[in-house]
């Protein structure tokens, strides 16, 4: 495949790489990257081939939960009708305050390995396959097994396409999202299969309904279960895992693309990445996911002849595509439009903040149209353009006012649902109901909190997710405060990755900061706010 | 709109007249500067096309494929039950409209539309040659092409390109979470709207006021909708770009947003409703769709999706749960927009990408199917029922699906041209035989 010439290589395009393989960053990093060939820079941002774990989100270690709810469970079958109503009502918004505290921790958790600048790329990677092999909380409901699959990305996200593709098959939280873990021998359940070829491996037009009917026989006999013989839960330990159940199998012969045999899973996801449809389709998904527009068909069969040359080898394709001379494409460069997630970090590293509290930084991927955990629907994420439309545009460019000027004053934070978010901050923690042998029920939830101490959570919520202005101090010079041009020279530097600035939006940007020179910390902070709040800032 | 237009649209938000000094906060739009420069943008780029008294289409999105032979159900027949046997309804529960069809029994804000005179059943709706694929039966339907070809373009989309190229981007609100794919035009039209609007803020904000240990309450609605878990929740089509490169997309969407924001919360204030909806979030939008038609927006066609219909497992709760909110919501509308005088110009149209399979599965759910009924409500439309209940003997079925008898475009056709009064047949590329739904 085409390879950039090092000649080639220069601040510009190291700013574009850094951008779209992670997160974004510093001018120092743009700086670094600029100084190494396109292939050391591409190497050095994908870091190395193994991972290096990141320490778990805490919840994990909760333990008990389980254990507590089951007795709850055993006293509320004994219980006269109307209060086993009451009881079963308790428990269930218990078990939903939890899953909501859990699931926003372990969103903050991923935000902050995005954030890390030595494992931005993988986490990018990991957030594509987040994004095509869509699971929902809305329907697993448990945040352990988001993080498993999660984990499971991450772990794989360098490796081969096969095995990601297996164990994505074999993942509890897909085996529930889209019900093989319910699927047997006698009713074989086609969701999984549909979607493996529709939207993870071929693409439509690629396969017969019969392949379909075929393959979901096929995995049938893949299911979750419980090692230690519990059932469901939150604990650790308590988690279903993959289990192979010969008697749910269906053992008879299927037709397959062709091919008769009795085959179970494994075949299955063989038999489909060997259509000649599955380079095409991953290498195109990969291609317009980092490049931001589809590969036209002469570079599309000279990415899929890497990719079968690399037999399916997500690392070295990465590289290749990145040292593609196409990838920099200068009239395709604002074509790519950043993702919430891309946004919200990118930002954050970019004027040197730390990200919001985690319940904060949920709302705004959520308003913004990137809940993580939660794809919209089984086909993720659109992506491009489909990210902006009137409503997110308007909320881009107000939640980008909070994180440069900051909430000062109650004003800003009085569209958040604080109490929701003490909720899920564990800030008002739910604890069981109590259920007497009367069959009285007495829920503690945060309504039933004592006034004072619910106001103090409260306050403590409002602390915890009020943002002071940016500290800019560190960013511009105090030469560079001299002059409106200088100033926009160092943030466009920063901000825009020293893109071409069209002379209105100059304009636009300039007089943003007003006339006082030197310019005070507030009136780089309003340049910064006009460049966050154009059109311009919003591509790569 | 023309390349001119757009030129202009670029140069006012360029020159900063709209952009530059304005700080982006919500109350920004409704800023006095706002509203004095809108007056301006207003006169023109509005053009007659969108009068405030002209008709009105709600497009109602049952995401998921909504189970069709559960919503208009059979009454006495075999079949059904063999098909059925742990879902089937049960005669006695069923809301019966003639001797042989009935609705699910949670639907009775639907049957007392239909007592009303207000409802139009059509059966069977579906095209030829089905897909089974939730995102490729969707694109079908949005785009109104043959099932085995494409279009860039989505039917709503094409009728704003032939009906009125000159207006507003306001023409067509959708609340969803993007853009459905049938809006999708030539020059790009149509506004997304999300979450609680200006009454509804109002009352948040008294409440929020009130209340003595000051909380924050939200003003934006809460996320957990908590739709019945089916893997497909709002499903909606990507985005075109057309002539347009993604920073022309994005000035254009920015523009839009400060233009349609305004006059959305000028509408909306108001207007109020006069009668109680559910407080799901689709009661909430149907409620914001009533404020802004008798707010006077020139809005043409508002787009509602509802998604958790992909009952694969489990059907019977969720379903119940799906069709009460569809019902419940819709009943509460109808009765406003009668209160409100404006019944005669709204009709709603609900659809779905496919009904479900004949036959129940062994997890209590249905699998993906072809052919399903749609509603029309209104006060234009005409009661009754439209097409045949399609036959479910095993030898009529399509692989085990419904076949349909009329073609989804029909549909479109008569709406089109009976209801908002326009020439179906550029905008549907074809011609599709009119159903009698209309007076």
């Amino acid at each position: 495949m085409a390879t950039l010439n090092a000649s080639d290589w220069d601040r510009n395009k190291a700013g574009i790489l850094l951008q779209r393989a992670g997160f974004g960053g510093t001018p120092q990093e743009v700086d670094a990257l600029a100084a190494l060939s396109p292939a050391e820079a591409a190497d050095s941002l994908l870091g190395p081939a193994r991972l290096v774990s990141p320490e778990p989100p805490p919840f994990l270690e909760e333990s008990g939960v389980e254990e507590a709810l089951k007795a709850e469970r055993a006293k509320m079958d004994s219980l006269p009708d109307p209060a086993k109503a009451d009881a079963k009502r308790e428990i269930a918004q218990y078990l939903r305050a939890t899953q909501g505290r859990q699931i926003t921790e372990l969103r903050g958790w991923w935000l902050k390995q995005m954030a890390e600048p030595l494992r931005a790329t993988r986490e990018k990677l990991t957030l594509f396959l987040h994004g095509h092999f869509a699971t929902s909380f809305e329907k697993v409901r448990s945040p352990s097994l988001l993080y498993q699959q999660n984990s499971l990305f991450r772990e794989k996200a360098y490796g081969m396409w096969s095995d990601l593709v297996l164990g994505v098959a074999q993942d509890p939280a897909m085996l529930i999202y889209l019900d093989g873990a319910k699927s047997r021998a006698e009713a074989p359940n086609e969701n999984f299969a549909r979607e493996l070829f529709e939207l993870f491996t071929l693409g439509e037009g690629n396969y017969t309904e019969k392949d379909i009917q075929e393959s979901a026989r096929a995995f049938t006999g893949w299911g979750i279960g419980f090692s230690n013989g519990k059932k469901g839960g939150l604990q650790r330990g308590a988690h279903p895992s993959f289990k192979n159940v010969p008697k749910w199998h269906d053992s008879g012969s299927k037709t397959i693309f062709g091919e008769t045999g009795n085959f179970d899973g494994t075949d299955v996801v063989r038999l489909t990445l060997a259509q000649a449809a599955a380079p095409r389709w991953i290498t195109q998904k990969l291609w317009r996911f980092y490049a931001g527009w589809p590969a036209p068909e002469p570079l599309l069969q000279e990415l899929v002849r890497e990719w079968q040359s690399l037999r399916g080898e997500i690392r070295p394709f990465l590289m290749a595509m990145w040292t593609n001379p196409n990838f920099y494409d200068p009239v395709r460069a604002a074509d790519r439009v950043k993702s919430p997630a891309e946004w919200l970090v990118g930002l954050c590293r970019q004027i040197g903040r730390p990200l919001p509290a985690p319940a904060l930084s949920a709302h705004i991927l959520n308003q913004l149209g990137q809940n993580l955990f939660e794809p919209p629907n089984v086909k993720g994420w659109d992506g491009g353009i489909a990210w902006i439309n009137t409503a997110s545009i308007s909320r881009r460019y107000e939640y980008g006012s909070w994180l440069v000027e900051g909430t000062q004053g109650l004003q800003k934070l009085s569209s958040l649902n604080m109490a929701k978010m003490a909720g899920e901050s564990g800030l008002m923690k739910m604890s069981l109901p109590e259920i007497s042998p009367e069959g009285m029920v007495t829920r503690h939830g945060p309504k039933d909190m004592d006034p004072v101490e619910k106001r103090a959570s409260l306050e403590k919520m409002r602390d915890a997710v009020a943002l002071s202005p940016a500290p800019v101090g560190g960013i511009t010079t105090s030469e560079e405060r001299q002059s409106p041009e200088k100033l926009l020279a160092a943030l466009s530097t920063r901000f825009l990755s020293g893109e071409t600035i069209p002379e209105d939006l100059r304009a636009r940007f300039q007089q943003a900061a007003g006339e006082k020179i030197p310019f005070t910390d507030a009136a780089v902070r309003k340049m910064i706010l006009a460049i966050v709040q154009s059109p311009l800032y919003q591509v790569t | 709109m023309n390349n001119h237009e757009l030129k202009t649209r670029r140069e006012f938000l360029r020159t900063g007249l709209l952009g530059g000094s304005l700080c982006w906060t919500l109350p920004a739009f409704l800023s006095r500067t706002m509203e004095s420069l809108h007056a301006q943008a207003d006169g023109a780029l509005v053009q007659g096309v969108t009068g405030r008294d002209g008709n009105i289409l709600v497009v109602l999105q049952l995401a998921g494929g909504n189970d069709g032979l559960n919503t208009v159900i059979p009454i006495g027949n075999d079949e059904y039950r063999k098909a059925r046997p742990t879902l089937g309804l049960p005669d006695s529960s069923i809301l019966r409209i003639d001797p042989q069809t009935g609705l699910h029994p949670s639907l009775s804000g639907l049957a007392s539309a239909y007592q009303d005179g207000h409802l139009a059943i059509v059966q069977g709706v579906g095209y030829p040659n089905p897909n089974r694929s939730h995102f490729r039966s969707t694109e079908i339907w949005a785009t109104g092409v043959d099932s085995d070809k494409s279009s860039t373009t989505g039917w709503i989309g094409r009728y704003f390109d032939n009906a009125c190229s000159g207006c507003d981007a306001s023409v067509g609100i959708a609340m969803a979470s993007q853009l459905p794919q049938s809006f999708t035009a030539s020059t790009p039209k149509g506004v997304l709207y999300q979450g609680g609007g200006g009454a509804k803020k109002k009352t948040s904000k008294k409440k929020g006021a009130a209340d003595a240990d000051g909380s924050m309450m939200a003003m934006e609605d809460d996320e957990d909708g908590g739709e019945a878990g089916g893997s497909i929740g709002m499903l909606n089509g990507s985005g075109n770009l057309g002539h347009l490169s993604a920073l022309d997309f994005l000035e254009r969407t920015e523009m839009d947003a400060k233009v349609s924001q305004q006059e959305i919360a000028k509408a909306s204030a108001k207007a109020k409703n006069s009668v109680p909806y559910p407080g799901s979030r689709l009661g909430q939008n149907f409620a914001m769709v009533s404020r802004l038609i008798a707010g006077g927006m020139p809005t043409r066609i508002y787009y509602l999706s509802l998604g958790g219909f992909d009952t694969h497992t489990q059907q019977a709760g969720a379903h119940e749960r799906l069709l009460k909110d569809m019902g419940d919501s819709v009943a509460a509308f109808l009765a406003d927009l009668k209160a409100q005088g404006n019944l005669g110009r709204v009709t709603l149209m609900t659809f779905s990408e496919f009904g479900r399979r004949v036959k129940e599965n062994a997890s209590g759910g249905t699998d993906h199917g072809a052919a399903a009924p749609l509603f029309l409500a209104g006060g234009g439309v005409k009661p009754g029922l439209l097409g045949q209940m399609p036959s479910l003997a095993p030898q009529d079925l399509w692989d085990g699906d419904v076949k349909y008898n009329t073609d989804f475009r029909s549909v479109y056709a008569t709406i089109l041209e009976k209801h908002l009064g326009v020439k179906s047949e550029p905008i549907l590329r074809k011609s599709f035989p009119l159903l009698p739904a209309y007076g």
